[in-house]
């Protein structure tokens, strides 16, 4: 289990360069000129120029991601272009308010969507199951971004029960300023969850332990829990490990719509601004918490299912 | 919408800063009758800041903040007439073409104990922006030196007339006056202080800017004049209007500029508690043409190209209806707003195909049009090609992002101006006739003159206009220019767009002629 986390860490940073160095090349080769960006239209050619030097882009493309990474491992991620601030402060401004919302997300998506799946399991072909059937596909077959514009409009603008924009100060003002963007990130993800549980059960309910519990006389509750759940539970953790990705994609809508800081907001306004540290670090940041939910979720699983160590 | 042609010399405006000087000189602290405790506004901003020194400026939000935190000797007036009265300023005066004196109220005091504003001051702000070649000096043109001749009282020195100043440098962006003493001390060369002012002179001070949330502004504890209208103003950025609206509607914000498309819907059915009031705005959008590209070397298809466009269809498709057709460069209620275009409006489908006739046909690969990825800029594309499909000219759409765009048309950038044919393409400009054609000189051939337009009679008029202090003389000119640029077939003046705000009935706001939030001036409505 230690070499086969090791070995996993090792890859895990080998993925992290591979990515930073693609979207630097990215970066690269996109028409745009961040020295122009910064000192606005006014700037004169000679102090363009000057500018671009300090910055380094005069440097070939190999040069600047070396100094990307030279400096990183120093513990410099750079500064904004156009604030002067450090970068690595600005990302991790961001970045809590993004994980709040997809941890958020997924945990209350789990939280219905593991028991729904386990009812439509169990109570096969019933009215729920059908209904859950058709809402699971309905939900995922909808775009966060499309979740949020009408959470806004019915909770926000016409009940106003909710906030519409931004993510509080206070405690209780988080919470309520969470609802809607949680509500819009999480719910595809309660049909996603309820029908990989459901089929997942349905397949371990067959399977000979839990007929052999069954003929030992166990109670269904207990079998259920213990001997069907514990296992059909995997493909959700690993469907979520390797959702995480797209879980920031849907907050990268949702905190547009809802005018909530994060670090999706801030890599789409930096890719526009062509603000390279920023694009840079957050992307760093956020493809190194990808890589770790990846590696969370299977040692879950291996955690959960013995067999699965073994074969480590 | 309606605008008033407004223009505001120097004789005009020093009547002006008289008569507002003797107004803000006779009011006693503290008898703002409508300062309220315990008020806060909340308002929109497109953008969050990203740039408080005034010096090296960038943008009009960061612009809106700095007119609450910092003093300047003048200022613009709110409503619909653009004019200036005096801010720090006790008095100012022209004296001669290249002399301006001015004089300090006293008691202006900095926080953090930096003291007294005083003239020393003034020559130190306007003066850094020069000797850090702040990319933003072009706003005080030939801004020589400032001379102090007592502690509240000195001289703006000019190397030649520049009429410009009273109008962008001022009371904008560079206008601001900043501490010495505390600059020197964050800085030790007065450079740029970037986003942690040193000390603030204004009616607020920067309590907190939450980066991407909110710019926190508090009442300045050490402010000596008249009390603002709002305790606090928490200033929200959201880069799109459409989720700005929505906010306005659940009751998030106070104040925000809404978009073109949504107000006729506003218009017909506004939130309850609301007022919607109509702006003409400074932007101008228009079609230009590369005329150093082969395929448009021909001056008759370029002016096949104007004829064919129809603005109102534009219009009616890009804007709902809502915006005006452009004459030109220069908006409604500027020095120098042409009353017509040389090409209709509508365009003349019948002259369009003469001169495509003598241009000896469309040509056989099709023109390309570049185009900002927004709505806006891309429906306005389709309805061009659509247009120019009509007289059997075939145009492709490339569209592009906010980066790639706007580096297009500059040589610095590669050979990717040559290429170029049509394009989308927008400027927004500050209340002074110079601010829209100084793009277009020989000068800026390749860096922001993506039309590659030289013209020496061009140039020639726009230095000579920069030193005419006559107004119908200055406007004259500026009208020729635009000729100049529109007989070339390079030019399709679009619109200038619009700029609708929505409040609520509780504030009563101050805004620029062109609707941009004098947020020291916003007091809650006490009706």
């Amino acid at each position: 289990m230690v070499i086969y986390a090791i070995q996993r860490l090792l890859l895990s940073m080998i993925i992290i360069v591979v990515a930073v160095s693609l979207l630097n090349v990215m970066l690269h080769l996109v028409p745009g000129d961040p020295a122009v960006m910064v000192l606005g239209p006014r700037a004169t050619p000679e102090l363009i120029e000057r500018t671009r030097l300090e910055m380094g882009l005069d440097r070939s493309m190999l040069v600047q991601l070396a100094m990307f990474f030279g400096n990183l491992l120093r513990g410099d991620m750079g500064t904004d272009i156009f604030t002067g601030r450090e970068v690595s402060t600005i990302v991790m401004e961001a970045l809590p308010y993004t994980l709040i919302l997809i941890t958020v997300s997924i945990l209350w998506a789990m939280a219905i969507g593991i028991p729904l799946g386990c009812y439509s399991a169990v109570r096969r072909n019933s009215w729920l199951d059908r209904v859950t059937g058709v809402l699971s596909v309905a939900t995922i077959s909808i775009p966060a971004f499309v979740m949020a514009l009408y959470g806004v409009l019915i909770f926000a603008v016409w009940l106003r029960w909710l906030p519409a924009i931004g993510a509080g100060e206070t405690f209780a003002e988080q919470i309520r300023h969470l609802i809607l963007p949680a509500f819009a990130v999480g719910v595809s993800w309660v049909g996603y969850i309820a029908r990989v549980v459901r089929a997942s059960m349905l397949e371990v309910m067959g399977e000979n332990h839990v007929r052999m519990a069954r003929a030992f006389g166990l109670r269904e509750g207990r079998i259920l829990t213990a001997h069907v759940l514990r296992i059909a539970v995997l493909p959700a953790v690993t469907l979520i490990g390797a959702g995480v990705a797209h879980l920031f994609s849907a907050a990268v809508f949702v905190e547009v719509i809802f005018a909530r800081p994060g670090i999706g907001a801030l890599i789409v306004g930096a890719v526009n601004e062509r603000n390279y540290p920023i694009v840079l670090g957050a992307v760093l940041v956020t493809t190194g918490i990808i890589v770790l939910a990846t590696l969370i979720s299977d040692l879950v699983v291996a955690w959960l299912d013995p067999r699965l160590r073994e074969e480590l | 919408m309606t605008t008033r042609t407004i223009t505001l010399g120097r004789r005009g405006f020093l009547k002006s800063v008289a008569a507002s000087g003797l107004a803000a000189g006779t009011m006693p602290l503290g008898t703002a009758i409508w300062a309220q405790s315990g008020t806060v506004l909340r308002a929109h901003s497109y953008a969050d800041i990203d740039a408080l020194d005034p010096g090296f400026y960038q943008n009009g939000y960061n612009v809106d903040v700095m007119n609450c935190i910092y003093s300047k000797l003048a200022r613009y007036v709110p409503g619909r007439e653009w004019e200036i009265e005096l801010e720090a300023a006790e008095e100012l005066e022209q004296v001669d073409d290249t002399h301006i004196r001015f004089k300090l109220k006293p008691g202006i005091m900095f926080t953090g104990g930096h003291g007294e504003m005083t003239a020393e001051d003034v020559k130190f702000s306007f003066e850094r922006v020069l000797e850090h070649d702040s990319p933003v000096k072009g706003d005080w043109g030939p801004l020589e030196r400032v001379d102090v001749t007592g502690k509240y009282e000195g001289t703006i020195v000019l190397t030649k007339p520049f009429e410009p100043l009273w109008l962008i440098a001022i009371p904008y962006g560079t206008g601001h006056i900043v501490s010495k003493k505390a600059v020197m001390e964050a800085t030790e060369d007065g450079g740029n202080f970037g986003m942690t002012p040193p000390a603030f002179s204004g009616p607020y001070v920067l309590e907190e800017w939450k980066p991407n949330q909110y710019v926190h502004l508090t009442r300045n504890p050490d402010w000596t004049g008249p009390m603002p209208g709002f305790d606090e103003i928490r200033i929200i950025p959201m880069d799109d209007e459409k989720v700005a609206e929505r906010a306005y509607e659940s009751g998030d914000l106070d104040y925000t500029a809404i978009t073109l498309s949504s107000l006729p819907s506003y218009k017909e059915n506004p939130p309850a508690n609301t007022t919607i009031e109509e702006y003409p705005s400074l932007y101008y959008v228009w079609l230009g043409m590369n005329l150093e590209n082969p395929a448009l070397g021909d001056i008759n298809l370029r002016k096949a190209i104007q004829h064919a466009i129809n603005i109102p269809q534009i219009l009616d498709a890009a804007y709902s209806g809502v915006a005006n057709p452009a004459t030109g460069l220069i908006a409604p209620g500027l020095i120098g707003h042409r009353e017509a275009p040389l090409v209709p409006v509508a365009g003349d489908l019948v002259k369009a195909r003469e001169f495509l006739g003598m241009a000896g046909g469309a040509p056989d690969t099709p023109l390309t049009i570049d185009t900002l990825n927004a709505t806006t800029w891309k429906t306005i594309a389709e309805v061009v090609q659509a247009q120019l499909g009509q007289i059997g000219i075939p145009v492709q759409i490339n569209v592009q992002d906010s980066g790639s765009f706007w580096t297009l048309g500059m040589e610095s950038e590669g050979d990717r101006w040559k290429d170029m044919q049509l394009v989308i393409n927008r400027f927004s400009m500050l209340p002074d006739p110079y601010y829209a054609t100084n793009w277009f000189t020989t000068e800026q051939v390749g860096i922001w003159n993506w039309e590659r337009f030289s013209n020496p009679e061009f140039d020639r008029l726009h230095e000579a206009a920069l030193s005419e202090s006559d107004d119908e003389k200055r406007a004259a000119m500026y009208r020729e220019m635009q000729d100049l640029m529109e007989e070339t077939g390079a030019y399709r003046f679009i619109t200038h767009e619009g700029s609708p705000v929505m409040f609520s009935d509780d504030i009563a706001p101050a805004l620029r002629p062109d609707a941009r939030p004098l947020y020291i001036g916003f007091k809650p409505d006490q009706a």
